[in-house]
């Protein structure tokens, strides 16, 4: 029986979908405590976020249970507070992973989620909800973004194009802009507030702004968010990068191609040098311990998921842009694609970083390029050649 | 009854925006209507109210600092920024730093200084877009503004680095056949020789004294560059010399100020070269060849005196006279040094009139003519008398306490050896009138006028040594 009935509740008591807080007539036989306004909703919960949270919600939701002493009504008060905490950390961590995997529509549940928990239990005011709030304007922008980047296949087209396909996905810049102005509020209230926080907000303004093709806005924000990140990170730090990046592609679209170039060279320096290291010490490890029980070095590029595919999407983005001018300068391209293949091999994904690597050595050859560079490439390759010899089991 | 058409009523458009927000409004308006009424609002209020558009609005609200870093970025002046960045990083640690050491620092942090950042803002960025289009030149200007300006006793470092980054763009620059590359050793050079890295301060010298050799380039203040460069790099050669002088490197600091004296003839000025042969020969005095050191020194002497140089001249006489003394022959330089009083005493230059008598005192002294050795002294003490110089006075005083004692010493003496009566007497009455200080009588048969006399100029000596007694007692 999923079915409800809304005239037979209780008056006074309305019941929400979980998702829309639309009037409900759905609820989960499972744990009885949520209502969805369809099955479209239902099934969108239960595969984001529900499936593994139901039983969990249960407690939550029911009133609590007749205690006899003051110390129990306590101690029943904390565990329930505890619980929510626990909540708030499951469902962020579980829209994140959602977000990396490019499931946008299924994270913006688990995002909801972890807002609604951080609500009730800092109150509305609370900086604890920006995070969550920038996760689902994240979501909803990632997700308008992607959409426009299936359609032209690029990430440049939508900066060239000069007109906005009117497509679905402007409700969702709406509703990003919805959450980014309550993040905004909320930061702007409180006074501590951490500057990655702030970092992550202008961020996605940024982006927003971008999105809304308000390039003027879109620099601003994006200023202040390499601004707060060098507070935070040093100039110099992958974080930091992903300002530059999109800055980076506003002067592209503006045909500011000089500008441009200077910031490209300036993100694939600094990823350079961040996955250079863990080459060298990788490299160093091996050198030092070689044949020792015949053991395996664990490859480590030292990011999270979402640093990883972050630095994917950048650098195979600044690949693009080299690639299209790489008559004019052959050796960015190769740059550039030496750090792609740096990136995969740490992440021990061989096959692609062979792809790479012969790419590069191949434009090399062609180039002629001096000596050195044809041979530090070649080193690259071969390194890559023997780890395929042992393949991951 | 007719109703009557509304009242046509005129609401500013804020007004009429803010009134359908109103919670009393009837309908429920959808969220996207309502950012789209902000958008409108944020609007209204841009174009209509000076002051409240949204950058002015930041600028309020954060600091200076800030809003400066954020206008470089939103031009893409990345690299501006970064540099900008770690600057105010180190600025922060050295106030930190200072603070730790004392509670009382005088350094400002850079947001109240806005001066300072409004240069750096200036001139950064320009530099960038002249670094973008490979204008090198530019760059190095817009940089070297900037150091300039931060070329103060406060902001020392600043200027360093930004001598430093000059030296690198220099590097780029080769259109101008190196002269900004001169420009920049010349800095470095400067910039090592306050470090007191003396050795990386004349390596710099070298090649700025390189890339001038036969050029014409000025400064911005007229002078020659090759001059300047010669003028640095005889400095930090002298300098070089006298630490390994100080360290009993002769050979070294000699064939160092060989060099110099070289650069010094080519770089076609008669002063410099002077200089140079005058310090190359007090090292030739100090590692004891004598013969060169007075060869090198009359050339010196005979420059001074083809350039009418008094006070060169001076000098000359006295390095001279110092080597003379240092080979026994004395009597040439007592008369080197009557000159150097004399040179010294025409050019009011009491100093050197002060050291060049005391020196005579002390050659007089040791071959025991001691009336003329307090006769020079007391001339010394009276010149610094004059010139209030306090330490100064206070040696002179004990010198000519010294001479003074070595005077009346024989008298005494000749006295006690005679061992008569009446010489019993004269030693007994000046015992009795100063029981502490030595006075003195006089030899032979003109006792008696001779004896006035010094009475009188032990009790002057004894006034002047009031300060001083314990030293004199020993010494007598």
């Amino acid at each position: 029986m999923n079915v409800i009935y809304p005239l037979a509740v209780p008056k006074g008591r309305r019941l929400c979908c979980e998702v829309c807080e639309a009037s409900a007539e759905r609820v989960c036989t499972a744990c009885t405590v949520t209502y969805y306004c369809g099955v479209v909703h239902q099934r969108a919960d239960w595969r984001s976020i529900h499936e593994k949270i139901c039983q969990l919600l249960i407690p939550l939701r029911t009133s609590m249970p007749f205690y006899n002493s003051e110390e129990e009504r306590q101690h029943g008060l904390h565990q329930l507070q505890q619980r929510q905490k626990h909540l708030i950390e499951f469902c962020y961590t579980v829209a994140q992973k959602y977000l990396f995997e490019g499931k946008h529509e299924d994270a913006v549940p688990a995002a909801l989620h972890s807002l609604r928990f951080r609500m009730n239990v800092h109150g509305l005011s609370s900086v604890e909800l920006v995070p969550a709030y920038l996760l689902l304007a994240e979501a909803s922008l990632v997700c308008f973004i992607f959409h426009l980047c299936r359609q032209d296949s690029s990430i440049l087209c939508l900066l060239q194009k000069k007109t906005i396909p009117k497509i679905s996905g402007l409700g969702r810049i709406v509703q990003a802009e919805e959450y980014l102005s309550q993040a905004q509020w909320t930061v702007l209230k409180s006074t501590e507030c951490s500057y990655a926080t702030h970092s992550l907000l202008h961020r996605n303004l940024g982006l927003l702004c971008m999105a809304k093709e308000n390039y003027e806005e879109a620099r601003y924000h994006l200023a202040n968010d390499i601004y707060f990140a060098s507070c935070a990170f040093g100039t110099e730090d992958i974080r930091t990068s992903g300002g530059y990046f999109h800055l980076a592609n506003i002067f592209y679209g503006l045909n500011k191609l000089d500008l441009a170039d200077t910031l490209y060279t300036k993100v694939s320096e600094i990823w350079n040098k961040y996955l250079n290291d863990h080459y060298q010490v990788l490299s160093q490890a091996r050198i030092q311990q070689v044949d020792l029980l015949g053991k395996r070095f664990e490859a480590d590029t030292g990011l999270d998921e979402a640093q990883e595919a972050e630095a994917i999407q950048i650098l195979t983005s600044v690949l693009n842009i080299r690639e299209s001018t790489s008559d004019k300068a052959p050796r960015k391209t190769i740059f550039v694609l030496k750090i792609l293949v740096m990136l995969y091999y740490l992440m021990m994904n061989y096959s692609k970083a062979q792809e790479y690597a012969m790419r590069a050595f191949n434009l090399a050859k062609e180039q002629q390029l001096s000596d050195h560079e044809q041979n530090t490439i070649q080193e690259l390759l071969n390194l890559i050649l023997a780890e395929e010899g042992y393949p991951i089991i | 009854m007719t109703t009557l058409p509304p009242v046509p009523m005129t609401r500013p458009k804020l007004t009429s925006l803010a009134r359908q927000k109103l919670p009393c409004s009837p309908r429920r308006i959808p969220r996207s209507q309502l950012i789209k009424e902000k958008g409108d609002i944020d609007h209204y209020v841009e174009v209509n109210f000076k002051g409240l558009s949204k950058e002015e609005v930041a600028a309020y609200r954060n600091s200076y600092k800030k809003s400066i870093c954020v206008d470089m970025l939103r031009d893409g002046f990345h690299k501006s920024f970064t540099e900008l960045f770690a600057l105010m990083e180190k600025w922060d640690a050295l106030r930190e730093a200072a603070r730790l050491r004392s509670l009382l620092w005088l350094q400002r942090p850079l947001e109240e200084q806005p001066d300072k950042l409004d240069h750096f803002y200036y001139y950064l960025t320009r530099a960038e877009v002249a670094e973008r289009k490979g204008f090198f030149e530019d760059v190095y200007n817009n940089l070297y503004a900037l150091a300039c300006y931060f070329n103060n006793s406060e902001d020392k470092w600043v200027r360093n680095h930004f001598y430093e980054r000059c030296f690198q763009i220099a590097q780029l620059i080769k259109i101008d056949g190196g002269k900004k590359e001169a420009e920049a050793h010349g800095h470095m050079g400067l910039l090592f020789e306050e470090d007191g890295q003396l050795l990386e301060a004349a390596e710099h010298y070298e090649a700025f004294h390189q890339l001038t050799q036969g050029r014409v380039w000025k400064d911005e203040t007229g002078r020659f560059l090759n001059l300047l460069a010669c003028e640095s790099l005889l400095r930090t050669y002298r300098l070089l010399s006298d630490k390994m002088l100080e360290n009993k490197e002769y050979k070294q600091a000699i064939s160092i100020l060989i060099k110099a004296s070289e650069i010094a003839k080519e770089g076609n000025d008669k002063k410099m070269e002077g200089e140079a042969a005058y310090y190359l020969g007090l090292a030739h005095l100090a590692a004891g060849h004598y013969e060169t050191a007075l060869t090198v020194l009359n050339a010196y002497g005979k420059i001074s005196t083809d350039l009418d140089d008094d006070l060169s001249l001076g000098r000359a006489y006295e390095a001279i006279a110092r080597v003379l003394q240092s080979q026994g022959e004395m009597t040439e330089a007592i008369n080197y040094l009557k000159k150097v009083v004399n040179i010294s005493q025409n050019n009011f230059q009491w100093l050197d009139v002060v050291r060049a008598s005391t020196m005579l005192g002390d050659i007089y002294n040791k071959k025991g003519y001691y009336n003329k050795a307090s006769e020079y002294f007391q001339q010394a003490f009276d010149t610094t008398a004059e010139l209030t110089n306090i330490p100064l006075m206070d040696e002179t005083k004990v010198h000519y306490g010294i001479a003074k004692a070595h005077q009346m010493m024989q008298t005494v003496s000749n006295y006690i050896e005679s061992a008569d009566l009446a010489s019993l007497d004269y030693l007994l009455s000046w015992k009795e009138s100063r029981s502490d200080i030595a006075l003195d009588p006089v030899v032979g048969d003109s006792r008696r006028p001779t004896m006035e006399s010094l009475y009188q100029t032990s009790e002057h000596l004894e006034e002047e040594l009031n300060g001083f007694p314990d030293n004199v007692k020993d010494e007598t």
